[in-house]
């Protein structure tokens, strides 16, 4: 069973508000879950390399070159428009360094 | 004109023949939805100015005597993780309540080459975490089968908007049974193609080696159709895979095909009419001359737990992009708040932007990336999936399909799941597989069980969908002579 402390932990590292109530149904949620998940522990995985992707690809490249279909003027100014903060064409966010 | 029954052939056939323009069918739509939607809420938003311009021009097309794709006027429904340029895109989450999306994605780019006409963006649970569309930011869908029910999820508003008649055809995504299990819930079909397949660029990321988009339908002929429209490499998904496709209407002989039927699908949990119903089937098939082989699958039994650790962990990453600055919802410039840094901004802007079961996964899959669990958790699952493919690969050496039921109940009632999450993920059990796999699946109806639609589920090896397509024509004809459908 995770603790409340635990789990003021993992939301902070997730970057995730909670308030003090949901502290306790996510430590009790998430126990669940982890509970579960031990279930891996009956497999034996020795000499078995794991899998990342979905298919068999590997380091897929293509050039560095500017493509119109990724960015076009009107498409730049709607990205920049959707952004809650910005200034002279540039995202706006609270200092970073005191 | 039978709405509910309109397939993607008749209403392209309609339409050719100047039977029906493409504006009449999609004002037909529009009037359907605006005086049933309120009780089903498949959709999240209408695109009805658009939708009708866009039918005008194939309208005009088609007057001038020209030839029109298949496609051509016809009205689809597109869930609302897909992004459509200068449309909403949702997720059904809060914090993208406001959200416009500025691109394409590139089956929209594809549908929009065969001159589709989109009527609306349907509901999902939210970020399509979750199997019944509770989880929706705006309010879950109902089953049109059985309003008391869930359509199933996350695609739920595709399933239901297909199942109600609101629209021809219906794109949704799966990541673990998110197409098919709401398929199955609703009665229509559902089509999860390979991975990489199709392109998951301007798909909103769950989980990104797992997730793919494909095409929920009433028929398979129509999810052939719609596979072939989207499908293809392409440079904005390095996961996507450029490769030559067979041909759909190629002659198969019946004799010639295998299939395994696996024992860990038929054991605990399972009901026991849809077992009956799948157990017909089976006998029907084998008296047609298919050659049907019992086969095991034991690392099925644990899919489930790898899903849960790579899933959360993918789904942990790909949503730190919302971070309340360049999109979304943002507290940034809530003066009651005192927000004084980055940190804050963050915190209040997720925490208040996420519902529960987003804020659980996430939580999920930080903790199980994090130091000192990566091995235990992540690494772990990661070499299960691995022996999860092998077992797949193997199987596929001796069947041509796997065949199994597509969820272990039908469609359950709002409510039932929601106060435990680990119920509502065995909803996926028989589903999740598939997709650690990579492999191709489809979902069809077949028949009911007290009343409820079940879900036949037809597993193929990777890349071989158009051989799964094909024979998953077969079955439907043989299920619907059968008079189970």
């Amino acid at each position: 069973m995770l603790t409340k402390k635990e789990v003021e932990k993992i939301a902070e590292l997730a970057r995730l508000g909670i308030s003090e109530e949901e502290k306790e149904k996510f430590a009790k949620d998430l126990s669940l879950v982890l509970g579960y998940i031990q279930k891996l522990s009956e497999v034996n995985v020795e000499k078995i390399e794991p899998m990342a992707g979905g298919t068999n690809l590997e380091s897929i490249t293509r050039k560095d070159i500017e493509v119109k279909d990724i960015a076009d003027d009107e498409m730049k100014a709607d990205i920049l428009n959707a952004a809650p903060d910005k200034e002279n064409g540039y995202f706006k966010v609270p200092s970073i360094l005191k | 004109m039978n709405l509910k029954e309109l397939t993607i052939k008749q209403a392209h056939e309609f339409l050719e023949n100047r039977e029906v323009s493409s504006v009449e069918l999609t004002k037909e739509f529009l009037k359907d939805i605006r005086e049933k939607d309120e009780d089903i809420h498949a959709f999240l938003s209408l695109a009805e100015e658009e939708a009708i311009e866009q039918a005008k021009k194939v309208d005009e097309r088609i007057a001038k005597g020209e030839l029109v794709e298949i496609l051509a006027g016809i009205p689809a429904a597109i869930k609302d993780n897909i992004l459509i340029r200068g449309a909403k895109a949702t997720a059904a989450s809060k914090i993208l309540e406001n959200y416009i999306a500025p691109y394409d994605a590139t089956v929209i780019k594809k549908l929009k080459e065969e001159e589709a006409v989109f009527i609306g963006k349907t509901n999902m649970d939210e970020f399509a975490m979750g199997s019944s569309t509770e989880n929706s930011g705006f309010g879950p869908t109902k089953n049109p089968v059985d309003l008391k029910r869930v359509p199933g999820g996350s695609s739920g508003g595709s399933a239901a908007a297909v199942k109600a008649g609101f629209c021809v055809y219906a794109l949704g995504s799966d990541t673990g049974g998110s197409i098919r299990q709401p398929a199955s819930f609703c009665g229509v079909v559902g089509f999860k193609p390979s991975y990489g397949a199709v392109s998951r660029h301007g798909l909103i990321a769950m989980a990104s080696s797992l997730d793919q988009i494909g095409p929920i339908t009433k028929n398979v002929d129509d999810a052939a159709i719609i596979f072939e429209a989207i499908r293809g490499g392409d440079e904005l998904d390095s996961t996507s895979v450029h490769r030559e496709w067979e041909d759909f209407s190629n002659p198969i002989d019946i004799e010639e095909i295998k299939i395994g039927v696996p024992r860990e699908y038929f054991t605990h949990g399972l009901d026991k009419d849809i077992e009956k119903n799948i157990r017909a089937v089976i006998a029907k098939l084998e008296k047609e001359g298919v050659k049907i082989k019992e086969i095991s699958l034991p690392y099925s039994e644990w899919a489930l737990a790898a899903y849960y650790i790579i899933m959360p962990a993918e789904v942990s990453a790909n949503l730190a992009r919302f971070d309340g600055m360049k999109y979304g919802f943002s507290e940034i410039k809530n003066s009651k708040l005192k927000i004084q840094n980055l940190l804050d901004v963050y915190l209040k802007s997720r925490g208040e932007g996420f519902g529960d079961e987003v804020r659980r996964r996430i939580m999920l899959g930080t903790y199980i990336l994090s130091a000192g669990y990566y091995d235990a958790y992540y690494k772990k699952a990661q070499k299960v999936r691995r022996l999860i493919k092998a077992e797949f690969d193997n199987v596929f050496k001796s069947v041509d399909i796997i065949l199994t039921p597509t969820t272990p109940s039908t469609a359950f009632k709002f409510g039932e799941k929601t106060s435990d999450p680990l119920s509502m993920y065995l909803a996926d059990i028989y589903t999740v597989s598939v997709n650690l796999a990579g492999a191709p699946a489809i979902s069809l109806p077949c028949g009911e069980a007290n009343g409820l639609p079940v879900g036949l589920q037809l597993i193929g090896k990777n890349f071989e969908d158009v051989k799964l397509l094909q024979i998953a024509k077969l079955i439907e004809t043989i299920i619907k002579e059968d008079g189970h459908a």
